[in-house]
């Protein structure tokens, strides 16, 4: 069973297809990247998987469950493009805040706070507020308070985007450690650079999947060097 | 609904309130300064009102002496209410009412006096007044005068031993030494309670939505009816504590009494803030971004001002107007919190306007909860 199974997704909004049946399957423990220019659909995807958009038509699973679907936001994590956190708490209230929502007691809390600070290095920070915090500073905790509950299928909208390129490595470094754990990953990004971090990758055009597959069996189809190349390849022979 | 996530989000809200010391501020010295301010400008004593008195009674002759009625009566006029200046000449006080100097002029005749005390001791059938010329352009002001000139003419009638033609027993049935701050103060502690709690949710969740986190909430098992329980939760006890703090200035500053079950009146305020802490979810279901939920607060001050019976009493109200008031939720706190803590009323006497918070409460919870459900 994979973990993320999509077949004819389409949502409208109005006359607009945001999504125009939208095919895509990604398996347990994979990191997959969908790759794509802004109004790619690539937000409207993750939103429809995540349960904050309704879905015009077509079907989407998470872990075998189908969607809309609240049972599953136990199971699920989700990163917003924006920081989306309370700036008016602290990072522990922040962290302390979302473990509750997901039914987590306080020692485990406190236990799993402590993994993350020292992971996204703001311990020394655990008490300041959010407002005071740098952009940088409130991605890492934006993600914390999505990988608090230790989901299994984690959904990242732009993870990357106003983020230094030190953290990115550090990002991505981490990425690949929950991986390891057995922690499914879609992200979204249109740094194509990244991209070659992801076991596999889906090009997104106009609403759905032009191309997939593994980063270099890509390059090597687009007969390209750069993800960047292979892009702008598929989408010509899409607009053919 | 899990208790337990809906406690997390009223912690949550109100770590957030506890936090902002602009926010902590709004709470606490905006209902104090709502209370100082409108109390003391819609007190309803009006001091200083410029008046002119001419007297030209010449009194009348008796065993004692010459007796001046006129003068007894002008001695009774309150003397904080009006600033009495004395002239001789009509027609010059009168210019000082033309040329906007005066309020009023009470002109007193030269038989005024004698023709008072025949006409009592039934020796003649004529009669004299007092000739009042006054500027009626505000009616509030030229209300006032009248009633001082009227208190003092009782009044001197009285200590004149004079027997007045038909006399008033007023008795309190409620209210005896009430004045208007205790009528106020019940009104002002749902009315704040109303316009914060209201507007507080509406710009708070307004920012909810456009910081990504009511998208991020709504991704984790938190439902809608829990947001929405949550913040009912925070608001209404935020609601109890901002009319705990007025009444209890109102009490030792304004000397505000309390003739009912105060607990009960407390129930009532955060029933309102239940209904009104819906409202802002509902409100901000409608705008985008703060700049636009700025633009409701109008729509919602104004009903709440104008139908809710706060500083006007509905009767005071157009006929076709009242029913409105019935459509704006203060109107039923305010009516309940005034006959609780003046009239000492109980629950048996209150009930309805309970069952009325109670009935806006569940629409408007409900409502609410389906406006977060909304996706697009």
């Amino acid at each position: 069973m994979p973990a993320i199974h999509v077949s004819k997704l389409e949502k409208k909004f109005g006359d607009f297809k945001a999504l125009d049946g939208l095919d895509l399957e990604v398996r347990k423990g994979e990191v997959y990247g969908l790759l794509g220019p802004n109004g790619a659909g690539k937000t409207t995807a993750i939103k429809v998987l995540t349960g904050l958009l309704k879905k015009t038509s077509g079907n989407a699973e998470i872990l075998g469950v189908r969607m809309p679907c609240k049972d599953i936001a136990q199971r699920i994590g989700y990163m917003p493009q924006e920081t989306a956190l309370y700036v008016g708490l602290t990072v522990h209230q922040n962290l302390e805040f979302f473990g509750k929502l997901f039914g987590m007691d306080k020692a485990a809390i406190l236990a799993r706070e402590a993994d993350l600070l020292k992971f996204i290095d703001l311990e020394k920070w655990r008490d300041e507020l959010v407002a005071n915090l740098s952009g940088g500073m409130k991605h890492r905790v934006s993600l914390a308070c999505a990988l608090i509950h230790e989901p299994e299928v984690l959904f990242l909208d732009e993870p990357t985007v106003g983020v230094d390129p030190e953290l990115r490595v550090s990002f991505w470094n981490f990425f690949g450690s929950l991986k390891e754990k057995g922690t499914t990953i879609l992200l979204t990004t249109h740094y194509m650079d990244e991209a070659s971090h992801c076991d596999r990758v889906g090009f997104m055009r106009s609403g759905k999947l032009i191309a997939e597959g593994e980063p270099k069996a890509i390059l090597k189809e687009a007969g390209t060097s750069s993800l960047e190349d292979a892009f702008l390849f598929y989408a010509r022979r899409d607009m053919q | 609904m899990n208790l337990r996530r809906a406690l997390a989000v009223s912690r949550r809200v109100f770590m957030d309130l506890r936090n902002d010391k602009r926010t902590m501020a709004l709470i606490t010295i905006a209902p104090l300064f709502a209370m100082a301010i409108f109390g003391l400008a819609f007190s309803g004593e009006m001091n200083d009102i410029r008046v002119i008195i001419v007297n030209e009674d010449v009194g009348m002759a008796t065993p004692l002496g010459q007796a001046y009625i006129s003068k007894v009566l002008i001695s009774n006029l309150d003397h904080d209410a009006l600033d009495i200046e004395t002239m001789n000449d009509l027609p010059s006080a009168l210019a000082m009412i033309v040329d906007g100097n005066a309020w009023a002029v009470f002109h007193f005749p030269a038989n005024f006096t004698n023709v008072t005390m025949l006409a009592h001791s039934q020796e003649t059938e004529a009669s004299t007044a007092v000739n009042i010329y006054i500027d009626m352009s505000n009616i509030n002001v030229a209300d006032s005068v009248m009633q001082v000139f009227n208190d003092a003419v009782q009044q001197t009638i009285a200590q004149s031993g004079l027997e007045p033609p038909v006399s008033l027993n007023r008795t309190a049935v409620y209210g005896q030494n009430a004045d208007f701050m205790d009528f106020f103060v019940p009104g002002i502690m749902a009315f704040v309670v109303y316009i914060l709690t209201t507007l507080l949710t509406l710009i708070t969740f307004v920012g909810e939505r456009t910081s990504g986190t009511l998208d991020r909430l709504s991704s984790t098992p938190l439902r809608e009816s829990e947001i929405v329980a949550g913040y009912a939760i925070t608001f209404s006890i935020v609601g109890t504590l901002q009319a705990l703090l007025l009444l209890t200035v109102g009490m030792l500053v304004f000397g505000v009494s309390v003739e009912g079950n105060v607990v009960l009146a407390f129930t009532v305020i955060a029933l309102l803030a239940i209904v009104c802490q819906a409202l802002g979810i509902l409100l901000s279901a409608v705008t985008h971004r703060e700049a636009q939920a700025i633009q409701l607060i109008p729509f919602i001050i104004m009903p709440g001002f104008l139908l809710s019976g706060v500083f006007w009493p509905l009767e005071a109200l157009p006929a076709w107007l009242r029913p409105f008031s019935y459509l704006v939720p203060p109107s039923y706190a305010i009516d309940a919190c005034r006959s609780v803590m003046l009239r000492g009323w109980g629950l048996d006497m209150v009930w309805m306007d309970i069952v009325a918070l109670v009935a806006f409460a569940c629409v408007f919870l409900l409502m609410a909860t389906l406006s977060l459900k909304r996706r697009g």
